[in-house]
């Protein structure tokens, strides 16, 4: 179908954790290779192993058997020094709580990144970041004194600082209320096509499910469904 | 990670931390002030004896000794170079009377007495009031006098007072004298006359003790070598007689160098205690700084940060505020230093110890420093180890310890106690002792406390009040930080009262009532042909317990052929002195009941006869004292061998006795057989109880009759001693007070730690219907346990340590304790309150939704 190589690739990915006397399995030998400029929502019911597999593609957890390879590099033999490279160079993280840190304002929120790696005049960029998600007046506030929207909203702006070819989001809107929920994905959908950044949404929510153009299904650890939707945007066949 | 971006993370970081900074600065700032202001003393105090050393002994050079000079000694001396300039000082201790025109005309005094001769003192002056040279004032016919002497005896400058029965003019008091440093225990006011003065009396004469010294002062040109050299002449005319003790400036005050050293070392050791415990809320603030940051460790992590460059960042920010904690600990240890004098009294002279001592700040940060790095390294190790996942679970725990860390950290733990330790202690034996006992302490402590608290949670709360259960709930929480304060404010308190314990049934031995028979007072330099007379006027001043003996000064030459010298090479200075000093030798009939005889002859005997003791008729038999024999290594059979004032003597030992000395009674290390030292110079030392009223009439009939005898009142002396050891006792537990200080910061820090759950607790109490005052009641409470908690468990090991001390270090019997243990039961639940409901402030003040919003 396409020559580049994929984003994603899972192979045979299984995750086990020990509990009492038979260890429990939350991921069953799930195969999935994503490719560029794919937007992809991973829909399941709660304690499915959503969250878990996303935190095995972004290097946050090893999986118990099965490879992984992000744009090429095997996260399951990585060091810990290296998944932290990794994620510094092509991962960016939206989740459901912000997570923004709390000693930084706004904009050192979303300076940190760009810091981090080593791009030049890293305030001009925070600034125009800021912005284009709509608090540029904000910047020097710390995340207490923003309300839920505004940090997810920072949140979004951090996770692009660095201009990572890849951004994991995990329930992105649950922590929101309709409203709010509605305009902070639009954002979202508006900067990744912006940057071309390939996505991964995980979430229960199939409205917000049907705006990606592909869908898996997870039910006990297992894909249950993996289906293409819409047509595929420009960027993929470039 | 660049520099650059490390900084501004530290900055960005330790930004909006107030509070929790402030508590590591003060956990830190108090042990590090302890230490720098113990350092700073004792460097301090030696810096200003070695500036002022040619001052103390008042020349570049002296030979002391209680004999007078060698023949070949004092030629030496006459065939110095000219501009090498002598003097002489005789020192003794006698009484002195108030001239009989005037208004106490008769009343006596103990006084210390110096005879000079020469142009004495070649360094520093003696100041007198009123302001004229020693030499216009001082002849043959005056004396100068402390301005206590007249005090005493109600005398002015310009009447008479007797010495030895001789008249003198006082011509003027003394305001400053160069070679006396005050605070040193002294049996009585000084008193200056002229060699010539005191040949007028015949005390010399009489037998009694004189320090003799030559003082010798270089040209203004002489150099290093000059003196090297005119020591070296010295030593060589001495014929290495040990008793002839040569010393220049640079090496006198040996004795008060010493003591410097082991004032240094102990109360290092007490500051380092201070820093330790600081060392627990070091580890308790990091930790709780962490445990709020662990989600933010996570979003590092997910960010891209290297576990490397987390463990940098926090540990980079850790020293930074080390090293601010530290400096300002070393301000604080600096203005303690500035006040020290005030706790000191005389104990030091004004003006030695200057605030500014850069060798005690040093030690003092570096100390900071390396604990701070000790204290916080094992919480740091464990952040670097949070899972990123944490991002999406957040009940993700850090991971535990491996068991290898684990015992790397206490290896840390415990190199960094001893390494520190040995820093202050400098003897790894000390060291050692000190960290396994710490160990012990904090173990025990811990342990108890645990306990204690397991038991508080098991107790049914559900039928008290909610002002008693809320408290008793909060303690038993996991996770309280309690324990850790518990054991901070512990060791603090057990510190301060072990401290006072020991050193009250010190004093209280001191000054307790001595034993109904003791003597009240003793008469010294008696000569033989007076004791009649004296025991006449003892009767009559209706003493009771007379009792005297023959005194005859003899010096040990030898034991067992082997000269004394080379006994006492290498030894300590103070054995040395021990082995070579005038001995006194004395021939009784019956032994005290107070001996017990444990080798030799009449073995188990307590206050044998003579009869039974020495019973070899071909030998001069000697029962020597237990302790002495030790030091000396002599044993049954030894021979030891005198020279009598100039005739030789050999003695063998046929007996050692056990002496209770604490009978104050009268007793020599040498008891000799009856037959072999009557002939000898001696004197005679008498002992009797005097009732309290009569002693001044006694004193003043003795000076009239005897001018040379001496009086020495027991009860006075152990008194001066008692005030003395109370003032370097106040000394120490302020320092110990330092501990006290870092418990009370850490049981606040601990508080403050968990304010925000603080906050979270207020806001629902409040929410549910309570008053900002109930609540604080209710916190009271809570921290009124904690104290009650640490307060018990170290009254506890405090009064066992304090009596385990007493009876195995001191051999005293345990004193009272109850005042100073109701004391520090009151005064740490009293801190601990005020301490908790300090911390808790903020959290008090705060409105409810500020603390739920921030959830
Ligand atoms: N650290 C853990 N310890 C114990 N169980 C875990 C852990 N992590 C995940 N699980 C379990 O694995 C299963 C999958 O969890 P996961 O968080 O991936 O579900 P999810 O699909 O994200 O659910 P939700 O929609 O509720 O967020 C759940 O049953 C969960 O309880
Ligand atoms: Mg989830």
């Amino acid at each position: 179908m396409t020559t580049a190589r994929p984003v994603l690739d899972l192979r045979g990915v299984t995750r086990t954790l020990p509990s009492g006397d038979s260890p429990l399995t939350i991921l069953h030998a799930v195969d999935l290779v994503i490719q560029p400029g794919e937007f992809v929502a991973i829909l399941g019911p709660s304690g499915s192993g959503k969250s878990t597999l996303l935190g095995i593609m972004a290097g946050l957890d090893r999986p118990s058997a099965g490879e992984v390879y992000l744009d090429g590099e095997p996260l399951h033999s990585l060091s810990e020094d290296a998944l932290a490279l990794v994620r510094r160079r092509k991962l960016g993280f939206v989740f459901q709580s912000f997570q923004l840190l709390p000693n930084l304002t706004a904009k050192e929120n979303v300076l940190l990144p760009i810091e981090l790696s080593g791009v030049r005049d890293p305030g001009a960029r925070a600034t125009a970041l800021l912005a284009a998600v709509g608090l540029g007046a904000r910047g020097h506030h710390y995340p207490v004194q923003l309300s839920g929207g505004e940090q997810q909203r920072v949140a979004l702006a951090r996770a692009f600082a660095s201009e990572p070819p890849l951004l994991l989001a995990d329930e992105p809107t649950g922590n929101l209320d309709s409203t709010n929920g509605t305009a902070v994905m639009t954002l979202l959908e508006e900067l990744r096509a912006r940057h071309g950044t390939t996505f991964v949404l995980v979430t229960h929510d199939p409205a917000l499910a049907a705006r990606a153009e592909r869908q898996i299904h997870l039910r006990d650890g297992r894909v249950e469904r993996d289906e293409l939707r819409a047509s595929r945007p420009g960027l993929r066949s470039a | 990670m660049t520099f650059g971006l490390l900084l501004r993370q530290i900055v960005r970081d330790l930004r909006g931390q107030g509070a929790r900074l402030v508590f590591f600065l003060v956990c830190l700032g108090t042990g590090v002030g302890a230490v720098v202001a113990v350092a700073g003393f004792s460097r301090g105090l030696e810096n200003g004896i070695r500036d002022r050393a040619r001052q103390l002994l008042a020349a570049d050079a002296a030979i002391s000794s209680l004999r007078k000079l060698t023949p070949t000694l004092e030629n030496t001396v006459a065939g110095l170079p000219k501009d090498v300039e002598v003097a002489r000082t005789f020192e003794l201790v006698t009484m002195i009377t108030a001239g009989s025109s005037t208004a106490a005309a008769g009343e006596a005094m103990l006084v210390e007495l110096k005879a000079l001769e020469g142009r004495y003192p070649f360094y520093g002056t003696i100041t007198l009031a009123p302001e004229r040279p020693l030499t216009e004032l001082l002849t043959k016919d005056t004396a100068v006098v402390a301005p206590e002497v007249l005090s005493r005896l109600g005398l002015r400058v310009g009447e008479d007072l007797a010495i030895g029965g001789e008249r003198f003019r006082i011509a003027a008091t003394i305001a400053a004298e160069p070679d006396r440093i005050g605070g040193t225990f002294t049996l009585g006011p000084r008193i200056f006359v002229t060699k010539e003065g005191l040949d007028r009396t015949s005390l010399e004469s009489f037998g009694s003790r004189v320090v003799r010294k030559t003082l010798f002062k270089l040209p203004p040109a002489g150099t290093r070598e000059d003196l090297e050299r005119l020591v070296a002449t010295l030593k060589a005319a001495s014929n290495g007689v040990l008793e002839y003790r040569i010393e220049t400036y640079a090496e006198s005050q040996a004795n008060l160098r010493d003591g410097i050293a082991r004032v240094d070392k102990y109360l290092g050791l007490v500051a380092l205690l201070s820093l330790l415990v600081g060392g627990v809320g070091i580890a308790q603030t990091v930790r709780a700084w962490l445990a709020g940051r662990l989600d933010s460790l996570a979003v590092l992590a997910c960010l891209g940060f290297r576990p490397r460059e987390v463990l940098a960042l926090f540990l980079s920010e850790t020293l930074l505020l080390a090293l601010a904690g530290s400096l300002a600990g070393a301000a604080f240890g600096t203005a303690v230093l500035g006040v020290l004098p005030l706790f000191l009294g005389d104990l030091v002279p004004a003006g030695w110890v200057s605030a500014w001592q850069p060798a005690g700040v040093l030690r003092g940060v570096l100390l900071g420093l390396a604990l701070a790095a000790v204290f916080s390294l094992p919480t740091l190790l464990a952040a670097g180890r949070v899972p990123p996942a944490r991002v999406l679970r957040r009940d993700t725990e850090p991971l535990p310890l491996s068991r290898l860390s684990i015992s790397v950290v206490l290896t840390l733990l415990f190199a960094g106690v001893f390494g520190t330790a040995l820093v202050q202690a400098r003897s790894a034996l000390l060291a050692l002792q000190f960290t396994l006992a710490l160990l012990a302490v904090a173990l025990l402590l811990a342990g108890v406390a645990a306990l204690l608290l397991n038991g508080l949670a098991r107790i049914p709360r559900e039928r008290l009040s909610y002002r008693l259960r809320h408290p008793l709930a909060a303690l038993a929480h996991p996770g309280s930080g309690t324990l850790g304060s518990i054991v901070a404010l512990g060791i603090g308190v057990l510190v301060v009262l072990t401290l006072a314990l020991v050193e009250r049934s010190l004093s209280s031995q001191l000054r307790s009532d001595l034993p109904k028979d003791a003597p009240t007072l003793f008469l010294i330099d008696v000569q033989p042909d007076q004791w009649a007379g004296a025991e006449k006027e003892l009767r009559a001043a209706g003493a009771t317990r007379i009792d005297s003996v023959p005194v005859v000064m003899a010096r040990l030459k030898a034991l067992d052929g082997q000269p004394v010298e080379k006994l006492a090479e290498g030894a300590k200075e103070n054995k040395q002195w021990t082995l070579t000093r005038e001995q006194r030798l004395t021939y009784v009939d019956k032994l005290a009941d107070d001996n017990e005889i444990v080798a030799g002859q009449a073995l188990g005997a307590h206050g044998a006869t003579a009869k039974t003791l020495f019973v070899k008729p071909d030998v001069a038999e000697l029962s020597l004292e237990r302790d002495f024999a030790k030091d000396l290594g002599a044993k049954v059979g030894s021979v030891l061998t005198f020279d009598v004032q100039g005739v030789p003597l050999d003695l063998t030992v046929t007996s050692i006795r056990a002496v209770n000395w604490k009978t104050f009674g009268i007793n020599f290390f040498f008891v000799v057989e009856p037959g072999v030292l009557e002939d000898a110079p001696q004197t005679r030392l008498a002992a009797a109880r005097v009732p309290p009223e009569r002693e001044d009439a006694l004193r003043s009939a003795l000076a009239r009759s005897f001018p040379n005898v001496t009086l020495v009142p027991v009860r006075e002396v152990l008194e001066k001693i008692a005030a003395l050891l109370g003032r370097l006792g106040g000394a120490v537990r302020f320092l110990g007070g330092f501990t006290v200080l870092a418990g009370v910061v850490i049981l606040a820090g601990a508080v403050g730690a968990t304010s925000s759950r603080r906050g979270r607790e207020v806001a629902l109490l409040k929410t549910i219907g309570l008053s900002r005052a109930s609540v604080s009641g209710i916190f009271a409470a809570e921290y009124a346990l904690v104290g009650l908690v640490a307060a018990g468990i170290a009254i506890v090991s405090a009064v066992t340590l304090s009596h385990a001390i007493a009876v195995e270090v001191f051999d005293l019997p345990p004193a009272g304790t109850a005042g100073p243990v109701l004391v520090a039961a009151l005064s740490t639940v009293f801190v601990a309150v005020a301490a908790g409901l300090l911390a808790s402030l903020g959290a008090l003040r705060r409105r409810p939704i500020e603390a739920l919003r921030s959830e």
